[in-house]
């Protein structure tokens, strides 16, 4: 939130998710970083994909032995290599940044310019592999840790980052919200909120059943108090305390043409207010 | 000023043209897209991207801005793909790109020669002078195994699984080589580490066996293949190194950067290497147990030896550096 200060020294460091690039067409495009976690994951289900392909084979070439000794247990062993040095550089390079498990979670690796992995940087980060492997990916977690982006060794070598890729999704429309009163003209002053704090609020409004109510509550609690102090709002007492959502909502409704550059059409109502609060938060307890 | 809601409502219709075109390359790949689809795609991909720039500047909330973000991103992840590697610049890596990399890096491959070679000749000559002093480096069950192995009546079994053996040539020792390039990012000391350790190793069962009176065999038997693999552990130590000293002497750019820049000839270096490394696997398996007369392999050996320095030294030169 913009509004509120956060240089207080005592505010924790925040961890950067995202990763910011310039393209061709001079936009700056933002990823978001795939964070250790699904990492993890992903590296898990390859693993287990990796297990089960030697198994498989392991069981065909124990029968095959019995027809032509020696060449079913070579091909196994040079598939074996084949899981230990290639599986991931292979799938990464020709697959566009992709193995199984990663696919799974929805992750892939780019470099860092943004532009699909190259087979060399494919083969890179993964040889490299073997050094973050020690001790158990640790080198490869401190480096995650400590070189920003979550880049382990190999990432480092190869110039590529992991990112999320979220299902592209249009928002929906901005919710149209009759119900609730504008503010009376004569409980606030002439300060217009920017357009900034109003779109912060639409998104509020638009996503508030991600969490909780007591949580929406305290997260819109501090816009509504800092707010509720720039309008200079003389409404019920108590009111922006009780029904931070409600009030937020209704400075959006209140400003939100202005929003458009319409005139401005501030109405003027007054009916009873604490009555229209309660309806304005029931709205926020359930979808 | 149009409103967001206007702008929206204008711009919908080619965003979701866009993200269908997206699926279609996803899917398909660009060949089987039409002309006319796919100067559709570039000319979305712009509008698309100017789109951004001004939901962005207007500030019209974050789940646009990310909408079109990722639109975009995946328009850009599609429109800059690389172009697909194929087998014929595999053979031009092998036959140019590889040896001109390696010469314009030589020192680095002199230096983790140095610190495999000689500890392996040291070892070795110590060793066949005092064979028991093996023991101090590899356990004694270890060196019984290798006599029997290596002793005259037991040699000729060697040829009954080539083809396993093979494999574990591929396994083991291309494993070993990728892994001495790799320890070369934990600023060059797990290559060195390697190296020192693969060449004492390696020195001391040549002393060992020889002292013990099997040289004819073991000779005979590693001169082949022993060209490509042996050189290939240097050519892939090399590669270590520079990642080592890419980290550790920057020079004018951040260590990060200069490891990035500089890597990409050291990984091309640890391919090659890997490459040479399965050559020696197959040698090793099918041609150096083969029942032949010492004499022919050791000529065979010699001219492999020759064949691997022309290699490195010749190929791809002349011609426009690429």
């Amino acid at each position: 939130m913009s509004s509120l200060d956060l240089t207080s020294s005592d505010v924790p460091a925040i961890v950067e998710l995202h990763s910011a690039i310039e393209t061709p067409e001079n936009v700056v495009l933002t990823y978001r970083l795939a964070g250790p976690a699904l990492r993890l994951w992903a590296y898990v289900i390859d693993t287990v994909i990796r297990g089960i392909v030697l198994f498989v084979a392991a069981i065909v070439a124990e029968i095959s032995e019995m027809a032509i000794e020696g060449v079913p247990m070579g091909l196994w062993l040079v598939l074996l290599f084949l899981m230990e040095w290639g599986y991931f550089a292979i799938f990464e390079g020709f697959f566009r940044g992709k193995t199984i498990g990663k696919h799974a979670m929805s992750i892939r690796v780019i470099q860092e310019a943004g532009y699909p992995i190259s087979f060399w940087s494919a083969l890179m980060r993964n040889f490299l592999r073997a050094a973050d492997m020690i001790p158990l990916y640790g080198i490869g977690f401190i480096s995650a840790f400590t070189s920003g982006k979550f880049r382990r060794l190999g990432d480092l070598a190869a110039g590529t980052v992991v990112i999320e890729e979220r299902k592209v999704q249009l928002p929906r429309e901005p919710i149209i919200l009759e119900k609730i009163q504008p503010l009376s003209r004569t409980d606030i002053g002439t300060y217009v909120p920017p357009h900034k704090t109003l779109t912060l609020i639409e998104e509020f409004l638009q996503r508030r059943f991600v969490v909780t109510h007591q949580r929406g509550h305290e997260l819109a609690a501090r816009l509504a108090a800092v707010l509720a102090k720039k309008l200079n709002f003389q409404g019920e007492a108590n009111f922006v305390e009780e029904y931070p959502m409600a009030f937020l909502a209704r400075v959006y409704v209140t400003f939100h043409r202005t929003m458009n550059n319409d005139a401005d059409e501030i109405h003027d109502h007054h009916p009873d207010q604490r009555q229209q609060a309660v309806a304005g938060e029931a709205m926020f307890t359930s979808p | 000023m149009i409103s967001k809601r206007e702008y929206r409502r204008k711009r919908q219709a080619d965003w979701t043209r866009f993200e269908a075109l997206i699926h279609k390359v996803d899917n398909k790949g660009w060949k089987k897209l039409s002309g006319n689809d796919a100067s559709q795609f570039s000319q979305l991909f712009r509008e698309v991207c100017h789109d951004l720039s001004i939901v962005r500047t207007r500030d019209w909330g974050a789940g646009l801005t990310s909408y079109l973000n990722d639109l975009v991103t995946k328009g850009h992840n599609i429109f800059y793909k690389a172009p697909p590697t194929r087998s014929h610049d595999f053979f031009a890596f092998l036959s140019r790109g590889f040896p001109r990399i390696f010469r314009r890096n030589i020192g680095f491959f002199i230096t983790a020669a140095a610190m495999f070679f000689l500890p392996l000749l040291i070892t070795w000559i110590v060793v066949q002078n005092r064979p028991e002093l093996a023991t101090r480096i590899l356990p004694v069950q270890q060196l019984d195994q290798m006599e029997d192995m290596y002793a005259e009546a037991e040699f000729e079994e060697f040829g009954t699984d080539r083809a396993a053996m093979g494999g574990f040539y591929v396994m083991n020792n291309v494993g070993i080589a990728l892994r001495c390039f790799a320890m070369g990012v934990l600023l060059g000391t797990g290559t060195v580490y390697l190296l020192l350790t693969n060449g004492i190793v390696i020195g001391a069962t040549f002393g060992y066996l020889i002292g013990k009176g099997h040289g004819e065999n073991l000779l005979s038997f590693v001169v082949s293949h022993g060209s490509f693999e042996l050189t290939a552990i240097a050519v892939a130590g090399g590669a270590g190194l520079m990642l080592g000293e890419a980290i550790v002497h920057p020079g004018q750019r951040t260590r990060i950067d200069s490891l990035r820049t500089r890597g990409l000839e050291a990984v091309q270096i640890a391919g090659g290497a890997a490459v040479m490394l399965m050559v020696a696997a197959m040698i090793e398996a099918f041609w150096s147990p083969a029942p032949i007369a010492d004499e022919i392999k050791y000529t065979a050996g010699g001219m492999l030896w020759l064949l691997v320095i022309l290699y490195l030294t010749l190929a791809g030169r002349g011609e426009e550096v690429a």
